[in-house]
């Protein structure tokens, strides 16, 4: 059983990566404050008798629960509202090559000018902004894959899908990134 | 077109994915304060509900109308209050059928007491079927008035 502790530095470790993915998904701020207030709130009465090993797959799932309890209210409130982007096909070019995208160079850490600074926000601008466009189930998948940096088999849990749809979505999502990411001149 | 392995393919969409999820991670640095705050404030009004549960769980006073009493708190307690709630109940029914059966035991006594005192009377029982006997009793009972 995780202690109190351990159930507070846990969600203070998690709640501004959990803000930001609820953010690309609802884009409205209060929105995603709310999922992630609700997602703690069930974490912590349902599941802190759980050790604390399992918080991580255990908020991943409330959290992506919470999505979409939060869009089927949504869509309940607004009979117009529906995602076809999730059943769209993806136009993958077979000839793409990521290499292209990642900068092999390596950066340093060294203090960054003014200019710098303001590229590298700009740039974080249209990453953040690529990954709104990405399909619901790709942008979940590819974050919790890398971002939160659980497994294929944990993601796979936390989705309710099978590892290979895993690993299909974060193909897919990586693919349409670093297209993108490269159409916009973006090396990282 | 270039050819490469599926493993090759694996570790570029790996380090391609873990290259955008540290630059998100610098994102998470620089949010607004009311957000952070807000977020802050949502963990710890999170983390009071544990304790309350925990509260709820530990015995309690249970007040009605001017008396108090020790209740129990929720789960496996709250079971065993229920349970020895029913013990009265129990008592009562054991009660109704001790008396029942005592009931029964005087009744079948008092049946014995009075077959005994026709068994044992000078004046024989077929003497009670006897028309002609029934007829001298209620003449006697007559003049007796």
């Amino acid at each position: 059983m995780a202690t109190e502790q351990e159930l507070s530095d846990f969600l203070k470790s998690v709640e501004k990566r959990a803000f930001k993915r609820s953010v690309y998904h609802v884009r409205n701020d209060e929105a995603a404050l709310d999922i992630v207030q609700d997602s703690m709130m069930k974490l912590v009465e349902h599941y802190s008798h759980k050790p604390a090993a399992e918080l991580p797959m255990l908020f991943q799932r409330i959290l992506s629960n919470c999505t979409l309890d939060w869009f089927r209210r949504q869509k309940t409130r607004n009979a117009l509202f529906s995602n076809m982007s999730d059943f769209e096909a993806d136009d993958l070019d077979g000839d793409f090559d990521l290499l292209e995208t990642l900068n092999t160079s390596g950066g340093s850490n060294q203090t960054e000018s003014a200019e710098k600074q303001t590229e590298r926000a700009q740039v974080l601008l249209e990453i953040e902004k690529e990954i709104q466009e990405l399909p619901n189930r790709q942008r979940e998948a590819f974050l919790m894959r890398y971002w939160e940096e659980l497994d294929v088999a944990e993601t796979a849990a936390a989705m309710g899908c099978s590892e290979g749809s895993v690993k299909t979505h974060c193909s897919r999502a990586v693919q349409a990134l670093s297209k993108a990411l490269k159409a916009k001149g973006i090396r990282l | 077109m270039k050819h490469s392995t599926p493993q090759q393919d694996q570790s570029l969409q790996d380090r391609f994915g873990r290259a955008v999820a540290a630059r998100l991670s610098e994102s998470t640095e620089t949010l607004p304060y009311d957000i952070s705050e807000r977020l802050r404030a949502a963990r710890m009004q999170a983390l009071s509900t544990r304790k309350a549960a925990q509260i709820a769980t530990a015995p309690h006073l249970l007040v009605n109308g001017g008396a108090a009493t020790l209740g129990f708190g929720e789960g496996e307690g709250r079971l065993w209050h229920r349970l020895a709630a029913l013990v009265p109940l129990l008592l009562l029914i054991a009660g109704l059928i001790a008396v029942n059966m005592l009931n029964d035991d005087f009744r079948a006594k008092e049946l014995a007491d009075i077959d005994a005192a026709i068994l044992t009377d000078d004046l024989p029982p077929a003497a009670y079927t006897d028309a002609g006997f029934v007829q001298f009793l209620k003449s006697r009972l007559d003049q007796a008035q």
